[in-house]
């Protein structure tokens, strides 16, 4: 049996059960399905941008607003009411970038291997659940048929195994789109379909196609060898050698007690200076009086 | 040292573990060995950080008797870097989206450490 017949088998049990939890998939690059009522409401996946991902690397929120949102929520994975009270997005955008994103996970577990499936308990809410969850067995043939349709094309590619660069053509090339700019842009290489998703924080299903249909085109290429990793160590392993510890030996004996190196860093009071720059001198200069007269200068 | 097993191990790792996007072998004292990293990351202040930072780590986990420090992983909201010493002599660095999958990470790790500080040491005690 197949890691996706395998895969199907065990969620459309979980559908027929009306399960409630979460299914663990292993492989690569996996991922976790999570059901209600044998419906799937959200599927997470090394191999798909997540919601979260989407909506920062597509720059609709930046990351220090989304911590603030988080501690607003209480530490919530998803803080939707948040993201809708602060006008980040609408409800209706959530719901569409939830939905995408649970069919764009589906479609990287089953583009990917799978070598088992693990029913479990939800170890919590699930993140970014979709209101009205998807069947199973509908889910994993919609996951199949974007595959086959990726699979058909003229230069069929994995969402984890091509590393294209752009082609030396596509310097020339006019009247680009929007994700095409930013494929070539980002494409040095290294980056597969779905490093590019992540890079663009655009799904990785879109993004696979349109690698698919550049290096069709000629837009894009793959070197069959990769980039090579300089090595800058000699040969013999020179200047290698063991790091310093970071405790001193200590003493064998000595009746003063020194400072333990291993203690934290203590901190002497005075150390800052502050209280030398902030006391009257003798001769009359700047002091706490002073200090506090230049931050008012209307008092006396 | 074996440059092409250092690197053979690198890339196997990014290979091995998605949302990987870079990875760093440096020295305990941060000179920097090999980088497998994208142009956009300099890869000997990097090396220099991860010295810095693990030596932090390793000073505090001591300070704060919480034994001997495994690894240390700074968390962004564009992913994640981690750095795990390679032995005594070395140290790795591992940069990843957040797709990646942290703890798969440190699992696959291991083995790793343990190759790359047998390629680091073998041919370093042999040219001594």
């Amino acid at each position: 049996m197949s890691g996706y017949e395998l895969l199907a088998r065990d969620l459309a049990a979980c559908g027929r059960d009306g399960f409630t939890g979460e299914v663990r998939v292993s492989g690569s690059p996996g991922g976790a399905f999570h059901l209600h009522g044998g419906l799937v409401v959200a599927v997470e996946s090394p191999g798909a941008p997540g919601p979260e991902a989407l909506l920062l690397r597509s720059g609709r929120i930046g990351g220090e607003e989304w911590a603030a949102l988080v501690r607003e929520s209480g530490g919530a994975r998803w803080p939707a009411a948040g993201l809708i009270a602060h006008g980040y997005a609408g409800a209706a955008q959530l719901r569409v970038v939830c939905a995408m994103s649970l069919q764009d996970a589906a479609f990287a577990v089953v583009a990917g291997s799978v070598d088992g499936c693990e029913r479990g308990p939800a170890a919590g809410p699930p993140p970014a659940a979709v209101a009205v969850g998807e069947p199973p067995t509908r889910l994993l043939q919609e996951a199949s048929r974007k595959l086959r349709a990726l699979l058909a094309l003229p230069y069929p590619v994995r969402p984890d195994r091509e590393r294209p660069t752009p082609a030396p053509v596509s310097c020339a090339a006019t009247r680009l789109g929007d994700l095409r700019c930013e494929l070539l842009a980002h494409a040095d290489g290294r980056r597969t379909a779905r490093d590019l998703a992540f890079r663009t924080g655009r799904g990785v299903y879109t993004v696979t196609v349109e690698v698919a249909r550049m290096l069709g085109e000629g837009l894009l290429e793959c070197v069959d060898e990769p980039h090579p990793i300089p090595v800058l160590l000699p040969a013999d392993g020179g200047g290698l050698g063991p790091r310093e510890p970071a405790t001193p030996a200590a003493p064998p004996q000595g009746p003063p007690p020194g400072p333990d190196a291993s203690a934290l860093p203590r901190r002497r009071p005075g150390a800052s200076g502050i209280n030398e720059a902030l006391t009257p001198e003798p001769n009359g200069g700047t002091g706490w009086k002073e200090f506090f007269r230049l931050r008012n200068p209307t008092a006396r | 040292m074996d440059h092409q097993a250092l690197a053979r191990e690198m890339r196997g790792l990014r290979e091995q573990v998605t949302g990987i996007t870079d990875t760093a072998v440096a020295a305990a004292d941060g000179l920097l060995i090999a980088a497998d990293t994208a142009d956009s990351i300099d890869p000997e202040g990097l090396a220099a950080l991860a010295a810095a930072g693990l030596g932090l780590a390793r000073r505090t986990s001591e300070a704060t008797a919480r034994g001997a420090l495994h690894r240390t992983v700074a968390y962004g909201s564009h992913g994640c870097a981690a750095f795990y010493a390679v032995g005594d002599t070395a140290l790795m660095v591992v940069l990843g989206d957040e797709g990646m999958d942290v703890e798969r990470l440190h699992t696959a790790t291991q083995p790793a450490l343990r190759r790359i500080d047998l390629i680091l040491t073998r041919k370093a005690a042999e040219g001594v």
